[in-house]
C-alpha cells in the first residue's frame, strides 16, 4: 500500500465548528446597500445638475477620509474596506437640500462619521443611525439653509409638498400624486423619485441584504394612519399616497430605518419598530414642528431599540412553569 | 408534514453523494475505550493477546458505556493513548491483522425473540445515540422498566412512558449521507431492526423520517405496508433543510413535541430516538449474530479525490482511510471528523474512526473561510431568524466575548445546540459557537 505523501501536519487548522460558512458578509451588505442607492442617486444628479454630483461626491470622500484619520490617530485598524463610510456619506447626501454649500456637505459627513459612529467604537457600537445624527446637527444648527429647496430642473426656490402642506393643508390638491412618486417635486437630493428607491429598496430585500419587516411594517405604520385620517376627512387630509411618496418616507423606510446596528434583532421586534416608527413620523408631521417627520421619527425609535430586544420569542423548551 | 424549524437550507454543493466507494480495508485498528458521552468500556485483552473478529475486548459495565470487539483476526499490539473523535483523551487498544468474517452460531428468527432476549443483542451491539454529541443508544431507547433507572441521562425524572419511535433516515447534517444511502439499499436488516426496537423500547407507534428530496425508499414503503395495525407513519421532511437531521430540532419537526432544554433528551418527551443507520446495525447483529464490525462514513473535501460513502473496520485512521482512498490531491487545510457543520477539526491523522465518527472531511484552504478574524456584531439579526432554539445569538456572543457568562447563562447560553447556523450566516464572521463553548466550558470548570 502506499503511504500518504506526507502532509506537513504543522498546516492543519484546528478551530471550532462549523467549517464552512455562508458567502453574506459586512462587506457585501454594504456594497449591496451602494448599489441599491445608484438610482435614486442617478436620478437625484438627473434632476438637480452637477452641483447634486459634487455634494454626494464630496459627501462620502469627506466621510472616508475623517474616519481613516480618526483611526490613524487613534492606531486602529482602517475600516475603509468595509465600506461603511462611503455609504453613510451617500445617504447623508441623499437627505441633503440641492442647494446644500459645500462647507455644509463636509460638516455633516464629518459630524456623521465623529458624532454617530466613532465616538461610539464605530461599526456594530452606535446607538443613532449616523446620516441622521448628522442631518439633526445640521438641521438646528443651519435651519435656513436646510430648508432651503429648488424646483426639479429650473433651480427656482420652492417649498417641498410637505413644507407646503404645513403652510396650508389645503395645498396638498396642487401635487399629481405621481410627480411625487417619479420625481418632479422638490425635496432632498435622493429624497425626489420614490421609484429609484423603490427598486432601490427591492434590490435589497430580494438579495436579503435588509429584511422585509421593518420597510413594510413602516409603510404600513404611515398608511394606516393616513388612511385613518383621511377617512375622517377627506378635504383636510391629504391621500395615503402624498404621506407615502412625500418627504423622506421611502427612503427612511426601506435604507435608514432597517439599518442594522440600530433596529432590533429580532423579527417581532422589527415588525413593532417599523410600525411605531412610521405612526410617530405621521403624528410629528400632523402636529410636530417639522414638515418632514421621517427622520425624527427614526433617531426616537433608535432610542427605544434595546427595548423592542426584549421581544424575544420563547426559548425552544423552556419549561412552562 | 413536519413543521419547518428555523434554520438555513444549504446550496446543493453540501448534498453528500449517496455512491459507496470501495476500499481495500486496512490491516491496523485503534480502538478508543470512550467514543460518546458516559464511561469508557474496560479492556478485556492484553497486549500481545491474539484476537479473533468479532471477539469482545473491552466490556462495557454499566449501559453509559458500550461494548467493543475487535473488527481484525490478529493481534493486540498496544494499549495506548489517544484522540477520541471528538477530542477527548483516551485509551485504546491497537490491533494488527486481517479483516475475515466471523464465524456466529444462527440465531433463531428475530420475531421469535422475547424483548429481554433482545435487549442483550442489542446491549451486544454497542450502538450510540445520534448526532454530533452521541451517548449509548441503549440509554436513550429503554423504557425506564428495563433500564432499572427511573432517571434519565440529564438527571431528570422520567415520568413520560416512551409512546414513540422515531426513526431518522435523515443525515445530521445535510453534508452527510450515511442513513439515506442505508435507507435506499437496506430492506430485511431495517426492518428487523426497526422491529426489534420497537419491542424494546416500548413504543405503540413507529414515525421514519425521509427525505424529500429523495425518492421514497422501497424498504421503507415495504415497512409502512406490512404494518397491518397502522401504527408505522413515514414523514417526509427537505434533508437539505439544516438543522433538521439533529435530533433535538428533529423532534420538534416530526413530532412537535419541544425536547426540555437544557440537558434535556429525547426521552423526556417519550420519544425514543434512533437512525436508520442504528436500525440496520440492529437488523444485522440479530440477522447474523456477529456485533457491527464496520461503520459506514461520508468523505469529501477538495483534498480527497473521491467523495461518496465508505465501509472501514472501526478504528480505522485517518491516514488509513486517506491511503485507501488513493492519497490527498491537495494540500489539505483540515482534516474534520464528523460533517463540515459539527464535526471536530484533528491536527493528527493517525486518529482513528470511531464509531462516532459520521464523516471524514479534508478541506482545502479555499473551502474555508478564514478563521480569527471577526468584527463586532452589527446587531442585523440574521442568527436570531436561523435559531432553531430560538435564543439570540449575537446578544449571547457579546456577552461571552466579553467574559460575562453568567449573564450568558441567564439569557439561554446552556439551551444552545450548537449546530453552527448562526455562525454560517454571520455577516461578521463571528465564530459564535466557538464562544459558546468556551463560555460553556468556563461555566462548567467554575462549578465542579
Amino acid at each position: 500500500m502506499s503511504r500518504t505523501p506526507a502532509v506537513d501536519t504543522t498546516t492543519l487548522i484546528v478551530s471550532m465548528s462549523p467549517h464552512v460558512r455562508g458567502s453574506l458578509t459586512v462587506e457585501r451588505m454594504m456594497g449591496g446597500m451602494l448599489l441599491a442607492l445608484v438610482p435614486t442617486t442617478v436620478v437625484g444628479v438627473y434632476v438637480f445638475g452637477l452641483t447634486a454630483l459634487l455634494t454626494v461626491a464630496l459627501a462620502m470622500a469627506t466621510a472616508a477620509a475623517v474616519e481613516a484619520a480618526l483611526e490613524l490617530l487613534t492606531k486602529r485598524e482602517l475600516t475603509i474596506r468595509d465600506l461603511h463610510a462611503l455609504l453613510t456619506g451617500l445617504l447623508l447626501a441623499l437627505i441633503l437640500p440641492p442647494t446644500a454649500p459645500w462647507w455644509l456637505t463636509m460638516t455633516g459627513a464629518a459630524t456623521a462619521v465623529i458624532l454617530g459612529k466613532m465616538v461610539f467604537g464605530g461599526l456594530g457600537t452606535y446607538p443613532f443611525n449616523p446620516p441622521l445624527v448628522a442631518w439633526v446637527v445640521l438641521k438646528l444648527s443651519w435651519p435656513e439653509r436646510m430648508s432651503s429647496f429648488i424646483a426639479p430642473f429650473t433651480g427656482e426656490r420652492v417649498l417641498t409638498p410637505l413644507m407646503a402642506f404645513q403652510e396650508d393643508p389645503a395645498l396638498f390638491y396642487a401635487y399629481d400624486l405621481w410627480d411625487l412618486f417619479l420625481g418632479k417635486a422638490a425635496g432632498g437630493i435622493g429624497m425626489v423619485c420614490g421609484l429609484a428607491i423603490v427598486i432601490g429598496g427591492l434590490y435589497l430585500i430580494i438579495r436579503g441584504i435588509i429584511r422585509w419587516h421593518i420597510p413594510v411594517a413602516f409603510l404600513l405604520g404611515v398608511g394606516l394612519f393616513a388612511g385613518i385620517m383621511r377617512m375622517i376627512n377627506a378635504d383636510l387630509y391629504p391621500p395615503v399616497g402624498f404621506h407615502l411618496a412625500g418627504g423622506g418616507v421611502l427612503l427612511g423606510a426601506l435604507f435608514l430605518a432597517p439599518e442594522p446596528v440600530t433596529s432590533p434583532v429580532t423579527p417581532t421586534g422589527m415588525l413593532a419598530f417599523g410600525l411605531l416608527a412610521g405612526i410617530l413620523t405621521m403624528i410629528l408631521r400632523m402636529w410636530g414642528s417639522d414638515p418632514d417627520g421621517t427622520f425624527y421619527a427614526i433617531l426616537v425609535m433608535n432610542a427605544a431599540t434595546p427595548l423592542f430586544n426584549y421581544l424575544t420569542p420563547r426559548a425552544y423548551g423552556e419549561r412552562m412553569a | 408534514m413536519g413543521i419547518v424549524l428555523r434554520g438555513i437550507t444549504l446550496p446543493k454543493k453540501y448534498s453528500a453523494p449517496l455512491e459507496l466507494i470501495e476500499i481495500t480495508p486496512p490491516t491496523h485498528v485503534v480502538l478508543p475505550l470512550i467514543q460518546h458521552l458516559g464511561e469508557p468500556a474496560a479492556p478485556t485483552v492484553t497486549v500481545g493477546q491474539k484476537v479473533k473478529s468479532g471477539q469482545l475486548i473491552a466490556a462495557a459495565p454499566t449501559d453509559r458505556s458500550v461494548p467493543l470487539h475487535s473488527p481484525l483476526t490478529g493481534t493486540v499490539t498496544a494499549i495506548t493513548t489517544t484522540f477520541s473523535s471528538r477530542g477527548q483523551d483516551t485509551e485504546a487498544v491497537v490491533i494488527e491483522g486481517k479483516q475475515i468474517k466471523p464465524k456466529t452460531k444462527p440465531l433463531p428468527a428475530p420475531s421469535t425473540l422475547s424483548p429481554a432476549e433482545l435487549t442483550v443483542a442489542f446491549r451486544e451491539a454497542g450502538l450510540l445515540s445520534p448526532g454530533p454529541f452521541p451517548a449509548p443508544l441503549i440509554r436513550e431507547i429503554l423504557g425506564p422498566e428495563q433500564s432499572g433507572s427511573r432517571l434519565s441521562l440529564s438527571g431528570t425524572r422520567l415520568v413520560k412512558r416512551t409512546d414513540t419511535l422515531l426513526v431518522s433516515a435523515l443525515d445530521p447534517e445535510p453534508c452527510l449521507g450515511v442513513n439515506r444511502y442505508l435507507a435506499g439499499i437496506v430492506s430485511e436488516a431495517l426492518a428487523v431492526g426497526i422491529a426489534a426496537l420497537k419491542t424494546i423500547s416500548g413504543a405503540e407507534r413507529v414515525v421514519i423520517v425521509t427525505d424529500a428530496n429523495l425518492p421514497l425508499p422501497a424498504a421503507l414503503r415495504a415497512i409502512a405496508a406490512a404494518d397491518e395495525e397502522e401504527t408505522t407513519r413515514i414523514i417526509r421532511l427537505n434533508g437539505r433543510r439544516y438543522p433538521t437531521g439533529l435530533p433535538i430540532p428533529l423532534i420538534k419537526a416530526a413530532l412537535g413535541r419541544e425536547v426540555p432544554l437544557p440537558y434535556g433528551r429525547p426521552r423526556d418527551v417519550g420519544v425514543a430516538l434512533c437512525t436508520v443507520s442504528a436500525a440496520v446495525s440492529l437488523g444485522e447483529t440479530l440477522l447474523t449474530g456477529a456485533p457491527p464490525l464496520t461503520t459506514l462514513l461520508t468523505v469529501g473535501g477538495a483534498a480527497l479525490s473521491r467523495s461518496g460513502i465508505v465501509e472501514i473496520p472501526l478504528g480505522t485512521t485517518i491516514e488509513d482511510l486517506v491511503d485507501a482512498l488513493g492519497g490527498f490531491t491537495r494540500e489539505p487545510s483540515k482534516l474534520i471528523i464528523g460533517g463540515p457543520l459539527t464535526g471536530f477539526a484533528h491536527y493528527d491523522p493517525s486518529v482513528p474512526l470511531g464509531k462516532d465518527a459520521g464523516g471524514l472531511f479534508a478541506l482545502t484552504e479555499e473551502e474555508l473561510t478564514p478563521v480569527g478574524a471577526y468584527r463586532e456584531c452589527i446587531n442585523c439579526g440574521r442568527c436570531v431568524a436561523v435559531c432553531p432554539v430560538n435564543l439570540v445569538p449575537g446578544m449571547l456572543s457579546m456577552y461571552c466575548a466579553k467574559d460575562r457568562f453568567e449573564e450568558a447563562a441567564a439569557q439561554g447560553l446552556f439551551s444552545c445546540i450548537e449546530c453552527g447556523c448562526c455562525d454560517y450566516v454571520c455577516p461578521s464572521r463571528r465564530p459564535l459557537v466557538h464562544f459558546f463553548r468556551h463560555a460553556k466550558h468556563q461555566l462548567m470548570e467554575a462549578e465542579s
